[in-house]
């Protein structure tokens, strides 16, 4: 069982009887279609990806496609499930800027599952908040909180601030997008990370917000 | 739509595993627990013992991450495979398709999980430089877990 995940989704829950409150009642009744639809595209195409990614041909082999534990790219699964929200939502972007801190909080919530994986720390440190895991004496970012606490922070932010519509969306991702970014450095990494992705999420949120600001 | 179609199920058919057409690697020399425990002890080196099969799905999804890590940290820290029930032709095919080059060993009783703990594959062990063993992780690596480990590894 993800704990992390089933974090992340009580934390939208959560969150979300918040944050959806601005949003009007017509509306907010997709949210659990968004939710769902999205999170199920997100493990279909990130399973594929996966599948891809291994040699594993998907149409050969349909039945290992239900086997999450086999691997799911997070890459492709996060395109998958922002593509599904963004074109469903795509009339009502009121639905979708209430959902915005939704997610932001949502990914709060994943972040601090860290403490029940025990996968909170990063590179070396020795800031007085720094610690290290058993066995070792060598004291540690716990970046994964700080990416929490980031997004919880985002979250609040834009649960309270007003907003042209889509405005709040575009800066949501760009939050997401800068907070991944600034704490990559302290992540410990053999491939360097997935840089360029998030820099393409941040110039494509400050595009948007850009483009929202102007409508 | 059906063009889409078509140029889909043409991608994913260009993605089909080349195992079978593998499979001329060498043989994969059997485990001798003790010896293996010894030199694990005596190289004075870290020590990365990875617990795999070729059926394994979610090993697929680890190895070219250890076959990475292999190639960036082989220079200070030593790297063994232990493929565990199955058999020598899957096992090879295996370590040709994703270019495995550090040694791996074969055990199909899976005797070293035996002794050492963990259940299922992948379960990957991390032994210090004094051959104590420092970590234990079953299930898929995460590139963040493994780099933590390497980390820890060479720091302690």
């Amino acid at each position: 069982m993800e704990f992390t995940l089933l974090f992340a989704a009580l934390t939208a829950a959560a969150f979300g009887r918040l944050a959806l409150i601005q949003v009007p009642q017509a509306a907010r009744r997709r949210v659990s279609d968004l939710a769902l639809g999205a999170a199920m595209s997100g493990l279909v195409v990130g399973r594929i990806g996966a599948m891809i990614s291994d040699g594993v041909n998907p149409l050969t082999n349909l039945g290992t496609m239900a086997i999450i534990r086999a691997g799911v790219d997070t890459g492709f699964a996060s395109l998958a499930a922002l593509a599904f929200v963004v074109w469903s939502a795509r009339r009502q972007l009121v639905l979708l800027d209430g959902l915005a801190p939704v997610a932001l909080a949502s990914l709060g919530g994943w972040h601090a599952g860290c403490l029940w994986r025990g996968t909170c720390l990063g590179t070396a440190s020795e800031l007085p908040w720094a610690f290290a895991q058993a066995n070792s004496a060598v004291t540690r970012h716990p970046v994964e909180i700080y990416a929490a606490i980031g997004f919880v922070l985002a979250a609040l932010v834009l649960a309270k601030v007003q907003f042209k519509p889509g405005v709040s969306t575009g800066v949501g991702l760009a939050a997401a997008a800068a907070i991944r970014l600034l704490t990559e450095p302290m992540r410990p990494s053999i491939s360097g990370g997935p840089i360029g992705w998030y820099w393409a999420a941040l110039l494509l949120a400050v595009g948007a917000t850009l483009f929202a600001l102007r409508r | 739509m059906r063009k889409y179609l078509v140029a889909l199920t043409l991608l994913l058919g260009a993605c089909a595993p080349a195992a079978s057409s593998q499979g001329q690697g060498e043989i994969l020399p059997d485990l001798d627990l003790s010896a293996f425990d010894r030199t694990i002890q005596q190289s004075g080196r870290p020590t990365v013992v990875n617990l795999w099969a070729s059926w394994c799905l979610p090993c697929r999804s680890e190895t070219p991450l250890l076959v990475e890590a292999h190639r960036i940290y082989g220079a200070d820290i030593d790297f063994v495979g232990i493929d565990v029930q199955d058999d020598q032709v899957s096992a090879q095919a295996f370590v040709a398709e994703f270019g495995v080059l550090y040694p791996n060993y074969f055990d199909p009783a899976a005797a070293y999980r035996v002794a050492n703990g963990g259940t299922g594959v992948p379960i990957t062990y991390f032994f210090a430089r004094n051959g104590t063993l420092f970590d234990t992780h079953v299930g898929v690596l995460t590139e963040q877990q493994l780099a933590l480990a390497l980390d820890e590894l060479l720091a302690n």
